[in-house]
């Protein structure tokens, strides 16, 4: 008898655990299901359209802060009592979150089917289901917009992959009592690297505070950095097939004037800059630093952080050029967008949703330009009215940088597949030469050898 | 039992085959057996597979044959990711085991507050490979934290942790010894069979309490070392939440252990091919030094039946 209940209880335990372990099984078994379901439903879906009564239910995800969650949700909420028969499930995450979780959906076929991709679609460019044909039927709407905007939602060949959340650029924000107090002129539009470590050397000297927090060094110091050498060059081509650049020493000299500044103690070393987890914990913020790299979008949260912990203002300058009449190197690009997915039951609908998204006044008065500059006339002067100074700042900003001397080149807007690839060696060989294991030299020779072997 | 059954119902084939003590244990067998199909082997196959392939997760994969294994050596930051790793293990694992035996050791004592002071020091096993108290080591360890505040306090220059190569791994060595519960345990429940009249004997023959944890203790004990030494290793080899959330592998891949490396090249990089190559290949390290441990164990692991 106690035999026996002994077996039952192991078996019931084992059933148990397996039941604790196997959660994911039948998700999987399903998921192929679905997979290839949705492979044969996508035709049938686009060509007969589903009728409006019928119950849709979308699956959507997106990168970003608490503030993008909560205003995106009430978007959806918005959407869906307005189109009662459809259901949004979403996904809200952050940034590495979502880019893991995305690539295990393409290699499982079960992408949402309304996602946000930034310049690195291409790589998931067998995913993204184009809009063109939207756009030629009227399910799209962009009457509101103009062609410009559109471009930089498109890939080389004219393919609308998206559409276009806001624009955005890099800048730097700083904090003018501080560089008033270390006795340091403010930076003007015309600034260079070398005004840039001289006055994170005097502030550091004359503060005892780092006079520069975190930068994105990926940006500044190559993909902007190589723009910056002249017209001509850039990273990556304008095909995305090879590189811009032919000389590594292009690189060289951000390597080493971090280094310096490290070294020197005005610029966080890595293990400091491990410390800034999202952008209200930067240095600037908590009055550590005098500058930090910022993307344009940010820079309202990044001063309303800074203002809650006491620092009365920032003020926000495009980055410095090599040299003083040579080229900015930023541009104004769309940081994001929202695409429909390839995977997608009901890509039309999806795309209906995009466009309400973007183009909304209504929609856009919930999410107050928080992904960057609205593209739709209609909205951006709905929000001009409402805007805080710290918001007509960024707008100010954005104005000037679109209205930077590109030499007549039209910008890129995507970058190739192996740009992360490429981004981590960078850091990792930047880290190197922070180090001392490397000469900036050789580290900025590592990189591009690694990134012309990438093609 | 087993032909009285049968005698009962034997009718049916069916009834033959279902109470046939064969089928039962393979009834009782199947939720083990297919989980590990599932979740273990079918897995492992395929990542065998896609270790010699250029997998990428988002186009279809190609062939390269063992590609993927020769450019492992000529990375130098697999290289590194193997010495930092091995280092990790070699300075947590006698750490970890010596300080769990020495509070195993504190806590064979007959009192009733030693179970209520196990439980205590077992809480940080259970939650230790959290990320939430990796979080909190972070904060612990930052440049402005409760450690070098302390330090300050006490007139020490504070210690930039997470900035310093040489200083980076010991927060997360320190997190994983801090983390001795489960080792512990087992240790406890060893000493326990240690019979007494050992400790007593050799206390008339005028021993010392050295002496006796030397020479008693430790032989009797080294079974379950054994054991406890290869679970350790086995698990330290695997080291990632701990780095991932705490430095990143920084700086400058101080703490870039091997599983953290696979995570970067498979899931950051999508190199998914390279990834499964470098798993396999941790697989057969692996293999190797539990087999050296295991082949050493002869000389200093003592067994009572042998003597």
């Amino acid at each position: 008898m106690k035999k026996k209940l002994l077996a039952v209880l192991a078996t019931a335990a084992m059933v148990l655990g397996l039941v604790g372990c196997g959660q994911e099984a039948p998700a999987s078994t399903e998921s192929t299901e679905t997979t290839t379901s949705v492979v044969e439903s996508t035709e049938t879906a686009s060509t007969e359209e589903t009728t409006e009564a019928e119950p849709v239910t979308l699956r959507m995800a997106w990168w970003g802060s608490q503030t993008r969650h909560d205003r995106t949700i009430a978007v959806i909420e918005l959407y869906e009592s307005l189109h009662p028969n459809v259901t949004i499930e979403y996904e809200p995450m952050d940034f590495d979150g979502y880019f893991n979780k995305l690539t295990t959906l393409v290699a499982s076929n079960e992408v949402w089917d309304i996602f946000q991709l930034g310049s690195n679609f291409p790589t998931y460019q067998s995913k993204i289901y184009t809009l063109n044909d939207f756009i030629a039927d009227g399910t799209i709407d962009v009457s509101g917009t103009t062609d410009a905007f559109l471009r930089i939602a498109a890939d080389e060949d004219g393919n609308q992959v998206g559409l276009c959340s806001g624009v955005n650029t890099y800048g730097i924000a700083y904090n003018p009592a501080m560089f008033k107090e270390a006795g340091v002129a403010e930076p003007t539009e015309n600034w260079t690297w070398e005004d840039y470590k001289q006055a994170c050397l005097t502030i550091h000297e004359k503060l005892n505070v780092y006079g520069s927090s975190k930068f994105d060094d990926w940006q500044a110091g190559a993909s902007m950095g190589v723009g910056q050498e002249g017209f001509d060059y850039s990273f990556f081509n304008n095909k995305n097939d090879g590189l811009g650049f032919d000389d590594p020493s292009m690189l060289t000299d951000y390597i080493s004037m971090r280094k310096e500044l490290v070294d020197a103690g005005a610029f966080p070393d890595p293990g400091a800059c491990k410390e800034i987890a999202d952008i209200e914990q930067d240095f600037v913020v908590s009055g550590e630093a005098a500058m930090t790299w910022v993307a344009s979008n940010q820079y309202a949260a990044l001063s309303e952080a800074a203002k809650a912990n006491g620092i009365e203002e920032l003020k926000l300058i495009n980055p410095p050029r090599k040299k003083a009449d040579g080229p900015a190197g930023i541009t104004i690009q769309s940081s994001q967008m929202l695409c429909v997915s390839q995977d997608s039951k009901n890509p039309a609908e999806a795309a209906k949703f995009i466009e309400f998204f973007q183009s909304n006044v209504d929609a856009n008065k919930i999410l107050l330009a928080e992904r960057g500059i609205p593209t739709f006339t209609a909205v951006r002067d709905a929000l001009a009215d409402e805007l805080t100074d710290v918001e007509k700042t960024v707008y100010a900003y954005v104005d000037v940088v679109g209205s930077f001397d590109t030499g007549g080149k039209t910008v890129n807007p995507a970058s190739p597949a192996c740009t992360d690839a490429i981004k981590e060696q960078y850091n990792y060989y930047l880290e190197k030469a922070i180090y001392g294991e490397c000469t900036a030299e050789e580290a900025a020779k590592a990189v591009y050898d690694f990134a012309k072997s990438q093609f | 039992m087993n032909k009285k059954k049968n005698d009962g119902s034997g009718r049916t084939g069916w009834n033959r085959f279902i109470y046939n003590n064969n089928t039962v244990g393979y009834v009782f067998l199947a939720p083990f057996v297919i989980g590990f199909l599932c979740f273990t082997i079918i897995p492992m196959i395929s990542s065998l597979y896609y270790s010699c392939t250029d997998y990428n997760m988002i186009d279809k994969e190609t062939w390269i044959g063992i590609n993927n294994y020769i450019n492992l050596f000529k990375d130098e930051r697999f290289l590194n990711s193997i010495k930092v790793t091995l280092e990790y293990v070699f300075f947590s694992v006698p750490l970890k085991l010596a300080f769990a035996l020495f509070i195993a050791f504190l806590l064979t004592r007959p009192s009733k507050a030693v179970s209520f002071y196990r439980s205590l020091y077992y809480l940080p096993s259970l939650i230790g490979g959290s990320v939430a108290v990796a979080l909190v080591w972070k904060e612990l360890f930052a440049r402005k934290g409760l450690i070098n505040v302390n330090l300050g306090k006490l007139g020490i220059d504070a210690v930039n942790w997470f900035g310093n190569m040489t200083t980076a791994k010991w927060p997360i060595i320190l997190m994983t010894v801090w983390q001795f519960g489960s080792s512990m345990l087992i240790f406890a429940a060893g000493l326990k069979e240690i019979p007494s009249s050992y400790y007593e004997a050799a206390k008339i023959d005028g021993a010392n309490g050295w002496q006796s944890f030397w020479k008693i203790t430790m032989p009797c004990l080294s079974p379950i070392i054994l054991f406890n030494l290869i679970m350790q290793l086995i698990s330290s080899f695997m080291v990632f939440t701990q780095a991932f959330v705490i430095t990143g592998g920084g700086p400058n891949d101080a703490t870039m252990y091997y599983a953290l490396y696979v995570y970067k090249q498979g899931i950051n990089n999508r190199n998914m091919g390279y990834a499964s190559a470098m798993s396999w290949v941790m697989l057969v390290i692996m293999s190797v030094i539990t087999l050296i441990v295991f082949k050493t164990s002869n000389h200093w692991v003592f067994n009572e039946s042998e003597s």
